[in-house]
């Protein structure tokens, strides 16, 4: 019966790759993972802006925003996000960072509103759990 | 909740808020989509379907750039497989629609096949009426539309474009499919010259034989990636609404979708009607065991199962 | 990352080693090894500097000069670069390698709102031939060469650099400069390209043409098989990749009327070092043979010198970990080893802390010192490919070599490269092998130090490397000077004739050097390209 069981609700996320950089192993690897633990994933491609990427999280009304940031620039990119999230009305929506993310900014990061935080080399499984105990809670 | 007076106010985060309610299933969604409804059935519904690599989103984002061009205001939904193994899907129509995202006044929304307590027919009727109400008058769907139920999905278009790329050996895999038969347009993609006119040639037999009255399929070529021939497409895509509105045969036409789409519905709500019956009901689950035991036989267990629901 | 798949008992017994090029290793080889796999010590390896240059390129190898040490740096400034580089030969370094800030390689100026948080954060900041001069003052650039890890604006970079050097003295014969100049690995691995696929290689064979010419100690592309394999190709797919890329450059430059053995000389590769030593030595020796082999078969090269893989063996990011990040130093030592049993020309390595970001003084020192201690302390320059002969790794070069064949087959098979790359086909195989590679890990069937196993121990925090905000500040405001003080009527009218010459499909290397030395802007010279080329559309992921 389970595939045509009523359904958990299934969640919805777009990964997202902002700015310049073009190391996208990563958001790969996790857009793929996301999607055999049953979520629905939509992956943004290189080079993307802010203001794309908030334009896909709303027509595609999205649960989660996770951001893959491998140079370094992940503060002025997430204030970024913050604010536009802010004008557009979608700051309720969740917000993951994944990337090359030293310990030290972890706590700015939250501080700024990002739900969870995956350094490289994060498990997969882990990152999974976490996304899965969060939206329960939502 | 107010979504759907926002929603004809062309508030695009209340539009995507309400396609999510309607996924998602539950009463209040259909309420608002009721109020919306009457607002509904002026735009242009183009179903595209294709197999796999034909170049169904590069078209679309094509089509989509051209009537934006020209101040229509256009909706888009691509419809992924969810996977029967993990249910999750990766929907990545939208990536390979680039040059939609940098245009003005379309709204692209991505949709998984499965999954949804309605079901997809019922998900993607409800975008539809959703985004007509936000103010879209060309709305373009996509899917890969080989199941039954990605088939019902076509009866909410007005017109179907078919598109095929010959390095594939589609022609035959579509005639199998009966894809070829439901398309008002067929669009040839990535071919040379000599061998578009082959299958064009083709084509035009086959589909001679499933000619409605009064509209006769034309087959065209393009070149979705560099946007060769698009200018022909549109202008036979709006001849097609053409002859839907004002030929008697169109309307016909119109009528019968209506009422196969409700039957796309119908079958969709019987049978989570029916799962929902089923779930957790002990008879239900004992029926199953005998048959797993090879107590009774399938046609047995079928019966017995219905009876619950007084059938 | 991890290297191999091992099957083991219950009591840690290997009953088998699968690599994962595909081979499997034995736990014992002999000389019956080397007769099943009709091995044949003229035809399959030859002595080093012999056809097909399975043992190196040099009859005398490392006896008659040692490695170049070519560390990847800059960062912020010209200025902060241009120390730093110093510093690097100071301490014996014999080649620089240019690392640019992303702005900059995806063609915009520090001023452009796409810049915004990127201005000199990975690499140095260049938006006019005025930072190129503070960059390199003071730099021998007759005796010392330049990698410049550029690609899609490489033709511009290249330009720059020629014109750096005019202005101090350095004739074009005689300065050498290695743009990376490799595109479609950019679009398999990288991620920094800007034009679509056609008029992309267009600008490589223009700077191959014109490096023919004008500037012949340029070595105007390396190929990087280097990328690939960091995105998830197997060591075998590296090199058939990389080969097949190569063969696209040289295909477009012989389209123009040129003799393959004219440029194809000076062409380098750039792979990379990390995995299971001797699946990187086997595949490294492999490598040398189906190059020359592809040259001579394929092009019908005759100059011998022009059959050499020459290249830079180094790297390994992917193999460093965020955790323990200590071991990245022995990693690091081990792969320095690797590249130098390989017979590596060139090499480098990631610093410990590159898994956190751009390396500190401290930690680039460290590297420097790893290689220089192979070299001069360990004996690695005592003989030539010392590891031939022996019954293992010969066997398994030939295995290799049937790997790396059957990968190229493939492709072929699909239709070639620009089809492979354009339609995504390569990016797609190698985010699922990615994929694979990650589970592995996650089950426990790929083992990682500090990541799977052996996991006790302080991951110590890092003394990182500080982002210097008011630098880019500074960039951008130096860049306000320089558009002031240049000619407008001589930017425009060298941009003008760039636009032309580009509609025109002429080789823009000239009208380039021109508009650089008028103080052009990379962003408005890339704006002329974007807008003659377009851009390249990314293929779908799934």
């Amino acid at each position: 019966m389970e595939e045509y069981a009523m359904h958990e609700k299934r969640i919805k996320i777009l990964i997202a790759k902002p700015g310049l950089d073009g190391h996208d192993r990563g958001a790969k690897v996790v857009s793929h993972a996301l999607k055999e633990a049953g979520m629905e994933v939509i992956y943004s491609g290189l080079h993307k802006t802010i203001d794309q990427i908030v334009n896909i999280a709303l027509q595609e009304d999205v649960d989660i925003i996770g951001l893959s940031i491998m140079t370094g620039a992940h503060i002025p990119i997430v204030e970024k996000l913050m604010k536009k999230m802010r004008d557009e009305d979608i700051i309720d929506k969740t917000v993951f960072v994944g990337g090359v993310i030293p310990a030290k900014d972890i706590s700015k990061l939250k501080g700024l509103g990002v739900a969870g935080v995956f350094p490289g080399g994060t498990p997969l499984s882990e990152m999974i759990e976490f996304i899965k105990t969060h939206m329960k809670k939502a | 909740m107010d979504l759907a007076k926002k929603v004809l106010q062309g508030d695009e985060k209340s539009a995507a808020r309400l396609i999510s309610m309607i996924e998602d299933g539950g009463d209040e969604g259909h309420r608002e989509i009721s109020l919306l409804f009457s607002h509904t059935g002026k735009a242009h519904i183009i179903g595209v379907t294709g197999t796999p690599g034909a170049g169904k989103s590069t078209l679309i984002s094509k089509l989509a750039v051209n009537f934006a061009d020209k101040g229509k205001k256009v909706g888009i939904i691509a419809v992924d497989p969810t996977s029967p193994k993990d249910n999750g899907a990766l929907l990545g129509d939208r990536l390979r629609m680039r040059d939609v995202e940098e245009t003005k006044g379309v709204f692209i929304r991505s949709m998984a096949s499965r999954g949804y307590p309605g079901g997809i027919a019922k998900a993607s009727a409800g975008a539809v009426y959703v985004l007509e109400a936000l103010g879209k008058e060309i709305i373009m769907v996509e899917t890969v539309g080989a199941g039954q139920t990605e088939m019902q999905i076509y009866s909410l278009c007005n017109t179907i474009i078919t598109i095929l790329a010959p390095d594939y050996g589609d022609e035959i895999q579509l005639m199998k499919a009966g894809l070829l038969e439901i398309g008002d347009i067929v669009a040839i993609n990535k071919a040379d010259n000599v061998r578009a006119e082959d299958i064009s040639a083709e084509i035009a037999v086959y589909i001679g034989k499933n000619k409605s009255k009064g509209w006769e399929t034309p087959v065209l070529t393009v070149q979705a990636k560099e946007g060769g021939g698009i200018e022909k497409l549109v202008e036979a895509v709006n001849e097609h609404f053409v002859y839907l509105n004002k030929n008697t045969c169109g309307k016909d036409i119109k009528k019968e979708k209506l009422k196969t789409f409700m039957f796309a519905l119908l079958k969709e709500e019987l049978w989570n009607r029916a799962l929902n019956t089923w779930a957790g009901n002990k008879r239900f689950d004992s029926i199953v065991k005998k048959l797993q035991k090879g107590e009774i036989d399938p046609y047995a267990a079928v019966r017995k199962a219905l009876e619950i629901n007084g059938l | 990352m991890a290297v191999a798949r091992y099957i083991k008992d219950e009591k840690d017994r290997i009953l088998d080693v699968i690599l994962e090029s595909g081979i499997h290793v034995k736990p014992l080889y002999t000389p019956e090894d080397l007769s099943r796999t009709g091995f044949d010590y003229e035809k399959d390896v030859a002595d080093p500097g012999q056809y097909p240059y399975t043992r190196g390129i040099h009859p005398l190898g490392y006896r008659s000069r040692a490695w170049t040490t070519r560390q990847y740096t800059g960062f912020g400034s010209p200025q902060e670069t241009n120390e730093r580089f110093k510093l690097m030969i100071a301490h014996g370094q014999t080649g620089l390698n240019v690392a640019f800030d992303l702005p900059t390689q995806m063609g915009y100026d520090s001023d452009d709102p796409m810049s915004e948080g990127e201005v000199g954060r990975v690499g140095m900041a260049v938006d006019t031939l005025r930072d190129f001069e503070i960059a390199f003052k003071d730099i021998k650039l007759d005796k010392i060469g330049a990698g410049l890890t550029i690609n899609a604006v490489a033709s511009i970079m290249l330009a720059m650099y020629q014109a750096a050097g005019e202005k101090y003295g350095y004739d074009a014969r005689v300065i050498s400069a290695t743009p990376q100049n490799d595109i479609l690995k950019e679009m398999v691995g990288r991620g920094a390209w800007i034009f679509p696929v056609e008029p992309a290689v267009k600008l490589i064979g223009d700077t191959i043409e014109y490096a023919m010419t004008v500037m012949p100690r340029t070595n105007p592309v390396s190929v990087c098989g280097y990328h690939i394999r960091e995105s998830g190709a197997t060591p075998a797919q590296e090199i058939a990749f990389a080969i097949l890329i190569a063969n696209v450059y040289i295909d477009n430059v012989l389209a123009r009327g040129f003799d393959v053995d004219d440029f194809v000389g000076r062409f380098s590769f750039n792979l990379n070092v990390f995995g299971n030593m001797w699946e990187q030595v086997a595949k490294f020796r492999a490598a040398r043979k189906l190059w020359a082999r592809n040259l001579k078969e394929k092009y019908n090269v005759k100059n011998p010198q022009n059959l050499f893989l020459r290249g830079l063996f180094g790297g390994g990011g992917y193999g460093l970990t965020k955790a323990q990040p200590e071991n990245n130093i022995m990693r690091g030592a081990y792969y320095a080893l690797v590249a130098a049993l390989s017979g590596a020309q060139t090499t480098a390595l990631c610093s410990y802390d590159e898994a956190y970001t751009i390396p500190t003084p401290h930690s680039a020192l460290l590297s420097l010192r790893t290689l220089q201690l192979l070299m001069d302390e360990m004996g690695l320059r005592d003989t030539v490919d010392p590891l031939a002969g022996s019954y293992f790794i010969e066997t398994i070069t030939k295995e290799m070599e049937q790997k790396i064949e059957e990968e190229m087959e493939m492709i072929e098979k699909y239709g070639g490269m620009i089809k492979a790359v354009s339609r995504g086909y390569i990016q797609r195989l190698v985010a699922r092998q990615a994929y694979e590679v990650e589970k592995g890990l996650e089950s426990g069937e790929l083992l990682k130090v500090g990541v799977n196993i052996y996991k006790e121990g302080v991951s110590e925090d890092v003394e990182l490397h500080e982002y210097n905000n008011e630098s880019a500040e500074k960039q951008i405001e130096d860049l306000k000077q320089v558009k002031k003080q240049r000619s407008q009527r001589d930017v425009l009218r060298t941009l003008k004739k760039l636009e032309s010459a580009t509609k025109e499909g002429k080789n823009i290397m000239p009208y380039l050097v021109e508009c650089c030395k008028a103080y052009a802007t990379v962003g408005e010279m890339t704006n002329i390209f974007r807008q003659e080329f377009g851009e390249f559309q990314e293929p779908a992921l799934f």
